[in-house]
């Protein structure tokens, strides 16, 4: 008898496409495929799944497109939940992988609390040995646990810029499913939706984060470091301090109540790195700081430290990047 | 007594050392540069009701005991003297009044006192009348239901930011008259004609505190603003003087170990010949004296509060022995502290020469350190 | 207004003693402080400025070691009129899963009109434990709230939740779960009253046994191992005038692979 399939749960950003952390889940669960010798499967749970139901064909041979109009005015987290659990339970995948951002996080909980499947959250590496070897990063960094499942099922999420994403060398096929039956848990009706002017893509995608603290001064400040993060291709994220003196909003905001990152490079204009930001960049592959403090904490973690004025060791960085692009 | 705190008083400690770390310490600096009084400091301590520490729950206080508004002060102080005084010098104006005062006058005043709507000072000395509190020239003349006042105070700690002020003044300065029994208490209000702030002292440290000199010119002060009895004021400053020293004690502690804090940290930092200073015992040995006499200091302190709370006969000796402790332990741990700290304990990069700087008061203040040696030295020598 | 808050302890973060037992690679909570995770005191706070508008009260809800009530004064203290801890030697070390049922079962035996949560916890991150929860007892689930509104006239809650691109309103009827995030709002300091007074708030301790339907169940998960991860090189230090240094910093991104 085959070894149950690995499913991939492929989320949907606002406009319908597929969400780009989906794109590196589908990457990271194909290689555990490979290993396993088991199918990889995407669903794709939407009003409209066929765009993002196909670009999901490029990383897994086989996606499931399910239709389902709801979501289009509703919440989606339970619903999906609630349609993936029932496709769950009838197709008996033995484990599910999702992204660990705001979205997977919802669906991973609804699917777990009716399935009673286990999960294993905020993966930054995964194996395979026999079922899914996973390593997660706790206390804010400072300790990284390998867990696995007790049984043969379970459900996974993964953080963003774990994997990099890489489509197959052949398309799979999407074919539309559905699930039948009246949604049962309660649907929570979305009444409008606002675009903020200063909204962002999610940091947590990101590969590289440009981010400022109080050392910039104030909201003016932050022109440096989006022109930073537009020569790097990245995005641009703040310390409390920065938001709360409402400079930035509360979505760029990294750090113990803000996001957890893992980017390819963080570079720290005036941020003395403090704990409360620490634990949400220090996984950071390549740690880069400019501050004029050469005793901030930064400094001692920091893969490179400038001791200098940001306003003028910024504005060098930008030059010398533009120059060598140019 | 018990030798620990009770859940209530750590809790309590523990709670006011969050709100100093975290809200206080980083305005410590600018309050001493700018040395102007923080009231926003003032607001925080009032919002979560650390000014109501002094007073009975009937008022509206906490019904602190005297050990758990000097756990406050320490902590306070620990980041920053001047506000540390805050609470320290509510406690020292009201005690005239929570030792002496009719309920009358309490249910009048100790209510917004508790809240931290009214700041109340403590003024006794004079240009000519410090230690030798006996000698005050300021005069209270009766006149019908009330008293005039006239006469001057200098070195009232918050006497600019006060709303009311215990002035002590003469009221009987018949020659037949002993030395104290000649002064009475009065609450003066700040709004009252003919009282006025006349300047405010440039000083070495607690510079956000304001140190002020007030003039009284025929100042009408209702009877029912007098505090305890006729000629009742000497003993009723020397009782208050005998409750408030131990917190300025507290004051002097919590200084000493905010020194301790930042002379540690930066021993365990700091590298010189590829090591942390802290590993070469000279260095070492300094900590560990400084450590060693802070809690000493410390604990002369909480003893001391508990044998004043009980009644104990010998409450002046306990009090004059806390402060003279504390604020000579606070002198000598803030010198050392910018002694680890070399060069950079001189400049104000580095809190520590504020912190220097703020402890000397603390052996001038509520008595000089003479004075409590004195009072220590009668109550040892006395005869039975 | 009734509100339940899920509390959690959790090492404090800011201390370093966070370790995992050797013999069983549980969680070592005698090691280091707890302190209730940060995240739900921002829950709290919104449950506490909820009532305060609309009136009621607030009380905890929570499932940890039976050591978890000093943790719980302070969120008494901030101004929850009560609290039931759930606690039993057979939960130790349980997994989401077994979470998510028991403060089910536990909410089950409670009456609320709104259920808030923070957004995930600092020492498993797990985050999907509101979401299960919801789910079993049928709530209406409103997560990342940045906004939360009760309407009394219609009785329901309407939440700004954050979306990539801004917020989306959402409305549904109460009882509902809505997870907080920081958005919301400060948490208080707990004042002295306030600390005084939680002293002789009831905090219930409850076993399994006294919850109907409650039951811990054999793990899903497992943990293997835990390291510390790899110390970073020793950190480069520039100190040279801006141009030149911007020029090493290049120069690192690019040996660095990122340019």
């Amino acid at each position: 008898m085959a070894a149950a399939p690995i499913w991939v749960h492929g989320e949907l950003a606002p406009d319908g496409s597929l969400a780009k952390i989906s794109t590196e889940v589908a990457t990271l669960a194909r290689g555990l495929g490979e290993s396993a010798g088991r199918d990889v499967i995407g669903v794709v749970i939407g009003s409209d799944p066929a765009a993002a139901a196909t670009e999901l064909a490029r990383f897994v041979p086989r996606v499931l497109a399910v239709s389902e109009p709801a979501t289009a005015d509703h919440a989606a987290g339970t619903i999906v939940g609630e349609r993936l659990g029932a496709l769950i339970e009838r197709d008996t995948p033995d484990y599910l992988f999702a992204g660990a951002g705001p979205e997977g996080r919802d669906v991973a909980g609804v699917v777990s609390g009716l399935t009673g499947r286990g999960v294993l959250v905020n993966a930054v590496a995964v194996r395979w040995e026999d079922g899914p070897v996973v390593e997660m990063s706790v206390f804010g960094g400072k300790l990284t646990t390998t867990s696995r499942f007790t049984g043969e099922q379970g459900i996974v999420t993964v953080r963003p810029n774990v994997v990099t994403a890489e489509p197959a060398a052949k398309t799979g096929s999407v074919e539309a499913t559905s699930v039948d039956g009246e949604l049962s848990l309660p649907l929570v009706k979305v009444v409008d939706r606002v675009e903020a002017a200063d909204a962002a893509a999610p940091i947590e995608e990101a590969r590289v984060i440009v981010a400022g603290g109080r050392g910039l001064g104030g909201p003016d400040g932050f022109k440096l470091i989006e022109e930073l993060a537009e020569a790097l291709g990245g995005a641009v994220g703040a310390t409390r301090a920065a938001v709360d003196a409402g400079w930035i909003p509360y979505a760029q905001q990294i750090g113990q109540t803000g996001k957890i990152v893992k980017p390819a490079l963080y570079l720290a204009l005036g941020i003395s790195g403090a704990i409360q930001h620490k634990v949400g960049m220090q996984t950071a592959d390549t740690i880069v700081a400019v501050n004029r403090d050469p005793d901030a904490p930064i400094a001692e973690f920091a893969d490179l430290v400038v001791i200098g004025d940001l306003f003028e060791v910024g504005p060098a960085i930008l030059a010398a990047l533009r120059a060598r692009a140019g | 007594m018990t030798y620990r705190l009770t859940e209530d008083q750590a809790a309590l400690r523990d709670a006011v050392r969050v709100l100093a770390d975290e809200r206080i310490a980083p305005r410590a600096a600018e309050i001493d540069r700018t040395a102007e009084f923080p009231w926003d400091i003032k607001e925080l301590l009032a919002s979560h009701d650390i000014l109501g520490l002094p007073y009975a729950e009937a008022y509206g206080g906490l019904g602190g005991d005297l050990l758990t508004v000097c756990l406050a002060i320490e902590q306070i102080s620990r980041a920053c003297a001047t506000s540390g005084l805050i609470l320290a010098v509510q406690e020292l104006g009201s005690l005239p009044l929570i030792l002496a005062g009719t309920d009358e006058q309490k249910q009048r005043w100790f209510p917004d006192l508790a809240a931290g709507k009214l700041l109340i000072a403590f003024a006794l000395t004079e240009a000519e009348a410090g230690s030798d509190v006996a000698a005050a020239r300021t005069r209270a003349r009766r006149d019908g239901d009330d008293w005039i006042l006239d006469g001057s105070k200098r070195f009232i700690s918050q006497g600019s930011v006060a709303d009311l002020i215990a002035v002590f003044a003469v009221t009987d300065d018949g020659e037949g008259t002993p030395r104290h029994k000649r002064l009475s208490c009065f609450i003066v209000e700040k709004d009252m004609a003919g009282f006025a702030v006349e300047r405010i002292e440039h000083k070495m440290g607690i510079r956000g505190s304001p140190t002020a000199e007030l003039s009284f010119r025929g100042v009408r002060v209702p009877d029912a603003n007098r505090v305890g009895g006729e000629g009742e004021g000497f003993p009723i400053a020397m009782r208050t003087l005998d409750r408030s020293r131990p917190g300025i004690a507290a004051q002097a502690v919590g200084i000493a170990q905010g020194a301790l804090e930042v002379a540690t940290a930066y021993a365990r930092e700091r590298k010189q010949f590829g090591r942390p200073i802290s590993d070469f015992q000279m260095i070492a040995g300094m900590l560990a004296d400084m450590d060693s006499q802070t809690e000493a200091a410390r604990q002369l302190l909480y003893k001391a509060c508990v044998e004043i709370d009980a009644g104990a006969r010998d409450a002046g000796r306990w009090s004059a022995m806390c402060k003279l402790v504390a604020g000579d332990t606070a002198m000598r741990v803030t010198t050392d502290a910018v002694q680890v700290l070399g060069g950079y304990g001189y400049i104000d990069e580095f809190p520590v020469e504020r912190m220097m700087r703020d402890a000397k008061i603390t052996q001038l203040y509520e008595g000089t350190q003479q004075i409590q040696r004195l009072v220590i030295a009668r109550a040892l020598t006395a005869r039975p | 207004m009734r509100i339940v808050v899920l509390v959690k302890p959790v090492p404090d973060t800011a201390s370093s003693g966070e370790r995992l037992r050797p013999d069983d690679w549980r969680l070592d909570r005698a090691a280091v402080p707890a302190v209730v995770n940060a995240n739900d005191e921002y829950a709290l706070e919104a449950a506490l400025k909820l009532t305060t508008a609309h009136g009621g009260d607030v009380v905890l809800l929570s499932m940890a070691p039976p050591a978890a009530p000093e943790t719980m004064r302070k969120a008494l203290a901030m101004g929850a009129a009560s609290g039931t801890l759930v606690t039993d030697p057979a939960l130790a070390g349980s997994d989401t899963v077994t979470t998510t049922r028991v403060l089910a079962a536990a909410l089950r035996g409670m009456e609320y009109d709104l259920v808030l949560a923070g957004a995930d916890t600092s020492d498993g991150g797990a985050g999907v434990v509101p979401a299960g929860v919801a789910a079993l007892l049928r709530l209406p689930y409103l997560s990342y709230a940045a906004k939360i509104e009760p309407l009394k006239e219609t009785e329901t809650v309407r939440v700004h939740r954050i979306s990539p691109t801004g917020y989306d309103v959402l409305e549904a009827p109460m009882p509902a779960l809505v997870v907080c995030t920081q958005a919301l709002g400060e948490p208080r300091y707990p004042s002295l009253k306030g600390i005084m007074a939680a002293r002789s708030k009831e905090l219930t301790t409850s076993a399994l046994a006294d919850i109907e339907g409650a039951e811990a169940a054999e793990p899903t998960t497992a943990v293997l191992g835990a390291e510390a991860p790899p110390p970073r090189a020793a950190t480069r230090v520039v100190r040279e005038p801006a141009e030149e240094a911007a020029k090493q910093v290049v120069a690192f991104l690019v040996e660095r692979r990122i340019v």
